[in-house]
């Protein structure tokens, strides 16, 4: 007979474990504090480097360039929350957060973009690295002011021209 | 570290077979002249008792001329790797079909076939992966071919082929409510009784193997191989690291082994609670279903606690892991543990008592032991049949062999067996965390600098819910030259076939459940969604049944 009323006691259980079902989204977000959502980009940190666009396995984080700008996007559509860049930023320029209700009705809503401007060569006026970029090179290495205010190629020529000044004496 | 008789045995057939030999940690590379290559499978399947676990073609001509296939056996006994390897010449190779042999190598014959134009000799190129309209002589997985090319296709529908000449069809998919997953069973039945059955499945091909090796840097494709499964994905990108880290022979730190083995234990655990629950759902005992889940919540937000995530964890990396388990997050772990065996072992109880359960499990879809070997069956399904295999045991890797625990193994192969070997598998889980929380070594959780030079091959077996994944990585330049995923449920579906057969109707959607069978892992190769009509293949058809 017991045994016939075993699958009953299944009610029992469900008695103990009361109930389960959470009153979301009336109630409090149901992540817990190590939870990875989407990023956050402070735009006056990042200095335009490139190094989360590297990282990011879904391609989410993408560089823009034109002769005047240099635009880092971020795209939540693509985004996997692997926080990779967060790892890599040499700046610290991005955080974490816990947010996940990102849906929306406007596309618009799920791009961030950080602006920089790129710097002009001094010697030939072409732009080459992001202002901050430079700033950030100069704090952390140290070059003169003279070598960083220019652009790889006038650099690479500047190079040459000395090598062979100095091998020949001749310009 | 192996007995040197073993690996003599190994040595002297490809001596023997004019072939060469390279021992290399655990894997045994054979060099076999492609005359020879039928009767070293041969040999190694049929003699020697190996498990065939996939074959790899890869376009070896930007580097040294010519297409290779290797077959990749493992020697359970031993814990070695025996991987036999060909060359093959000319830019349309043919290669010797080991089929005949070796029936566990069919649909990755077919695949090469597909995916790289190997002809075999004596087999019909039949297209398992790519669609039927597929043009000929574009082979997306040689290197000519670029990962972002587009081609014009335009769907066609196919001659339908009839498995049998009797019965009436019924269609189980490819969208049906009942399967959360693209896939297309085709039924033969006379009355209630099931004659012959046909699949067709590989919907869902994201082109995975050509996006890592075109795209993708070495530490991306552990987020990309993630994304194989949704339920087994942490298997996969240990798996994927454990074969990068085998070929660049990288020392990775044991607090990273332990991480990762813990948290494999917790994804094996989320995902056989979830399968008990689906299986009580498809019989009708939707209470048993919902407390399944009920506690399954709790796997998943330890998960999330120790990983950031209820799913694609995103910790693994090659050389370590990402996130590490503090004494907090150890204590809570072990609290919540101890909290679901109780509840688990309760709720199981019950529900194996019902009626219902019991009858509709014992006895429906039963697979014998001889075929379970022959098709070379993974994972629950295996070791419901009487096969006593897993990786976790017989090629121990991460943090494996510093846990005991049982490897279930029931003798009946039916439906219910299945069932059982899942629940004493989540109540071993349980144990194997208990036990590897409490070793775990103090140190750091990755490499700080490592190189991975290129041309390296290595090859990992990972023990998933479902049986053994397996990562095979031939090594480029920053990023894999070749990388070849088998999932296990590649190997379960021909198994279908034989438990079907002979049940009855309503039997058909649980024994396709018990199987726990994951399309989009096994279709995880190639290039192509373009709105793919079905299309009719009988499986198996390189098989004499």
């Amino acid at each position: 007979m017991s045994k016939l009323l075993k699958p009953v006691k299944l009610v029992v259980i469900a008695g103990e474990a009361g109930r389960v079902t959470r009153k979301y989204p009336f109630e409090e977000p149901l992540v817990t504090p190590d939870f990875r959502g989407k990023i956050e980009i402070n735009a006056s940190k990042c200095i335009g480097c490139g190094a989360c666009v590297n990282a990011c396995p879904p391609n989410a984080l993408q560089l823009i360039e034109d002769k005047e700008k240099l635009v880092l996007r971020y795209f939540i559509g693509r985004c996997i929350f692997c926080w990779r860049c967060i790892d890599v930023c040499p700046t610290g320029a991005i955080k974490g957060t816990r947010e996940f209700e990102l849906a929306t009705d406007d596309i618009s809503d799920l791009y961030t973009h950080v602006v920089h401007s790129r710097k002009a060569c001094a010697s030939c006026g072409n732009t080459y690295a992001t202002e901050k970029i430079i700033r950030y090179v100069a704090e952390h290495a140290s070059l003169s002011e003279e070598y960083l205010d220019k652009c790889p190629d006038c650099r690479k020529r500047n190079f040459i021209k000395a090598l062979s000044r100095r091998r020949s004496g001749f310009e | 570290m192996h007995s040197q008789t073993l690996l003599d045995r190994y040595i002297q057939l490809a001596g023997k077979l004019g072939g060469k030999h390279l021992v290399e940690g655990d894997m045994v590379h054979l060099y076999i002249p492609r005359e020879n290559l039928v009767k070293a499978a041969s040999t190694l399947f049929n003699e020697y008792r190996l498990t065939h676990r996939t074959c790899v073609a890869i376009d070896e001509r930007p580097l040294n001329g010519f297409f290779t296939l290797t077959h990749i056996f493992t020697d359970d006994s031993s814990r070695l790797y025996v991987l036999v390897k060909t060359y093959l010449e000319g830019d349309n190779p043919v290669a010797p079909s080991i089929v005949g042999e070796v029936p566990a190598a069919d649909w990755c014959e077919l695949e090469a076939m597909d995916l790289l134009g190997i002809q075999f000799e004596g087999r019909r190129r039949e297209r398992l992966v790519l669609p039927p309209y597929w043009p000929d002589g574009v082979y997306p997985l040689r290197k000519e071919f670029s990962y972002d090319q587009r081609l014009n296709l335009h769907a066609v529908s196919e001659k339908i082929e009839q498995a049998v000449e009797t019965g009436v069809p019924v269609p189980i998919g490819p969208y049906h409510p009942a399967l959360h997953e693209p896939e297309y069973f085709e039924l033969y039945v006379e009355g209630e009784r099931i004659l012959d059955v046909k699949y067709r499945g590989f919907h869902v091909h994201r082109g995975i193997e050509k996006l890592a090796e075109s795209r993708m840097t070495y530490q991306q494709v552990n987020f990309l191989a993630e994304r194989i499964c949704g339920i087994c994905g942490f298997e996969h990108s240990t798996c994927y690291a454990l074969a990068v880290e085998k070929a660049a022979k990288l020392d990775v730190p044991e607090r990273a082994q332990f991480i990762r083995s813990i948290v494999l234990e917790v994804e094996r655990l989320h995902s056989h609670l979830l399968w008990l629950g689906v299986a009580f759902h498809t019989l009708g005992y939707d209470a048993g279903f919902m407390h399944m889940w009920r506690i399954r919540e709790k796997v998943m937000e330890l998960a999330e606690a120790l990983t950031g995530s209820r799913k694609t964890y995103g910790i693994n990396m090659v050389g370590g892991v990402r996130r590490d388990i503090n004494e907090e997050k150890r204590k809570k772990t072990i609290e919540v543990l101890n909290e679901l065996e109780k509840e688990f072992s309760k709720i199981i109880d019950v529900a194996i008592s019902v009626p219902q359960v019991k009858k509709r499990l014992t006895g429906t879809g039963v697979l014998p032991k001889e075929w379970a070997v022959k098709l070379g069956v993974e994972g629950p399904v295996a070791r419901a049949s009487g096969v006593d295999r897993d990786a976790r045991r017989d090629l121990p890797y991460a943090a494996y062999k510093h846990a005991s625990f049982k490897v279930p193994v029931y003798t009946e192969g039916d439906n219910m067996a299945r069932a059982l070997v899942r629940v004493d598998e989540v109540k071993e889980s349980m144990s194997i965390i208990i036990q590897l929380l409490d070793a775990i070594p103090r140190g750091p959780i990755m490499l700080d600098k490592y190189e991975i030079s290129e041309g390296r091959i290595g090859v990992q077996v990972v023990e998933a819910p479902r049986g053994g994944d397996i990562h095979y990585v031939l090594t480029g330049k920053g990023k894999p030259y070749r990388w070849r995923v088998r999932a296990p449920t590649y190997n379960n579906i021909p198994a279908l076939r034989i438990m079907l057969r002979d049940q009855s109707l309503a039997d058909a959607p649980l024994t396709i459940a018990s199987i726990d069978p994951c399309f989009s892992c096994t279709d995880r190769i190639m290039v192509i969604r373009e709105n793919g009509r079905v299309e009719r293949i009988s499986f198996n058809r390189g098989v004499p049944l």
